[in-house]
């Protein structure tokens, strides 16, 4: 019979399981999730890029799913805990339908089973390494919010996750206003898109937009962005470089 | 109903194929003093008759709330209802933390019956010996169900169970179908006219029953007294003017009911027992 030094002794807060059991870090990663409302419903975009630390690994991840007839699910951060909130989404979506009897779980009731599962694994120190973005429609009332991986979540008219925060938030505090049109919406979240792809390393150009309305989901083809490098200053980058030596 | 050599267990069958013991349990909730529920298409109304076993002691309370939107009146062995009515409240109100929502009443009421219909088979248990009236709101609209000691549940339009209730359940048969579309006020009055069915020649005040409201726009709540008392001035002047106060039809725009024929022919033509005078 073998015996293991058990862990166990170093850190009593964490109770028997071992510490191959929690999440320590995420291994496969999503970048920024961005999403609007806008006349008909919610808007949301997000690359398809699954990256292994530096290296940009996968490109047709789709990190945005429908749930259940009202809602569209949009994940950054670990892949592997999107897919594991899915399948509690996926259960709990067939026990609401079982039931068969007029009532359905809308966005508001997902987003809130969301941050009650986030937060109580962030309790355990063991958390579900996402950032959520939940939007929907349900009986002509939109639905936009977000949880982190610590279970902060609240709703608002636009949200985003990661570097969106820092980038495409700014661009839609300044240009979202209620009632945009589909096209306006598009337009207005290609723009906070495309600056993702110029600042955040971890973004490809390869995205899906989605949309959901009173009638349902509609997630695109994948579709690429177009770019532009002919500044000047990328002709000679070197050129008013100091050199240290 | 007599006693057998199959009616001491609630695990055993009868030949006849009955479970004795739950069938004593419904018996439990007949004795118990009456409770009523009658439904619109935005409300629904629960009521119940409330007698003090002397001048000095208290009513029991018959009706509970359960959340904003839910409420019951139970008929029975009132300590079991008080403790389902527990079981009801905790359900709800973990939904809501979960969900930020209301749990819905059909939802509930399942649970109930799931919850009833295990004491219906363990050795160890015993039937609840009430019967509850659910009374709520979901997205598909106004509820009432009544839920069994059997565990079994029914949807209804209006119900009355516990003791002398069917003389308010002739009363509601005659009316229910002018229940769906009856403004929150009639449909009270209706409640309160049921509840007199029950007591038997007994004059109804608000001394003697409870009433409670759960609409669109208007959390579960139980009237004051107050304000039953004045519902019951309004109709019982009403009731007065009619003539013989034989015939409680008092709500305006109801023509002079000597005739039963065209009501009875409005309830389907059931062939619903004419009420005894």
């Amino acid at each position: 019979m073998q015996f293991t030094a058990s862990k166990q002794t170093e850190n009593c807060l964490l109770g028997p399981e071992s510490d191959s059991q929690r999440t320590l870090y995420p291994y496969v990663t999503g970048t920024s999730v961005v999403a609007l409302k806008y006349k008909d419903g919610i808007l949301m975009a997000a690359d398809m890029g699954g990256s292994y630390g530096s290296t940009l690994r996968y490109k047709s991840v789709e990190r945005m799913k429908p749930i259940g007839k009202h809602s569209l699910l949009g994940a950054s951060g670990e892949i592997s805990d999107f897919q594991e909130i899915l399948k509690y989404l996926d259960e709990l979506i067939l026990y609401d339908n079982m039931w068969d009897d007029g009532n359905s779980l809308g966005p508001k009731e997902v987003h809130n089973y969301l941050t009650r599962v986030m937060y109580n694994r962030r309790n355990k120190f063991n958390p579900l390494w996402n950032s959520l973005v939940l939007g929907g429609v349900k009986r002509g009332e939109k639905y936009l919010g977000t949880v982190s991986m610590i279970g902060v979540n609240f709703e608002d008219n636009h949200v985003a996750t990661g570097f969106g925060n820092h980038l495409a938030r700014p661009i839609l505090r300044q240009e979202w206003h209620e009632n945009l049109s589909f096209e306006d919406g598009v337009k207005l979240l290609e723009k906070c898109m495309r600056v993702l792809l110029y600042r955040d390393r971890s973004a490809i150009n390869k995205l899906q937009i989605a949309k959901i309305t009173e009638e349902g989901v509609t997630i695109s083809q994948p579709y690429s962005l177009k770019t532009y490098w002919e500044f000047s200053a990328f002709e000679n980058p070197t050129q008013g470089a100091v050199g240290s030596w | 109903m007599f006693r057998n050599q199959y009616d001491t267990d609630v695990t055993t069958w009868s030949p006849a194929g009955r479970l004795f013991q739950v069938e004593y349990a419904m018996e439990a909730v007949k004795q118990g003093s009456a409770a009523i529920g009658l439904r619109s298409k935005t409300h629904v109304v629960l009521g119940c008759v409330n007698k003090a076993n002397s001048e000095l002691s208290s009513h029991q309370k018959k009706i509970f709330k359960v959340d904003d939107h839910i409420g019951v009146a139970i008929a029975g062995l009132t300590a079991d209802g008080r403790v389902l009515s527990r079981y009801m409240r905790n359900e709800c109100i973990n939904y809501s933390f979960t969900y930020e929502s209301p749990l819905p009443v059909g939802r509930l009421v399942v649970q109930l019956a799931d919850k009833a219909q295990v004491c219906t088979q363990r050795s160890w248990k015993r039937p609840y010996g009430v019967g509850l009236l659910v009374a709520g709101l979901d997205e598909s609209g106004a509820h009432l169900y009544y839920n069994c000691p059997s565990g079994n549940y029914f949807e209804y339009q209006a119900f009355a169970i516990g003791s002398r209730s069917q003389a308010a359940k002739t009363y509601l048969e005659r009316r229910f179908e002018s229940f769906r579309d009856a403004s929150r006020d009639d449909l009270v009055k209706d409640a309160l006219m049921a509840i007199r069915e029950t007591l038997q020649g007994e004059t109804l005040k608000s001394s003697v029953c409870t009433v409670a409201v759960v609409g669109v726009g208007e959390p579960f709540h139980i009237l004051d007294q107050g304000t039953v008392q004045q519902m019951i001035d309004a109709f019982e002047i009403v009731a007065e003017q009619e003539g013989p106060a034989a015939e409680p039809d008092a709500d305006a725009g109801q023509e002079a009911s000597a005739e039963p024929e065209p009501e009875q022919g409005a309830a389907a033509g059931e062939g619903v027992a004419p009420m005894d005078i």
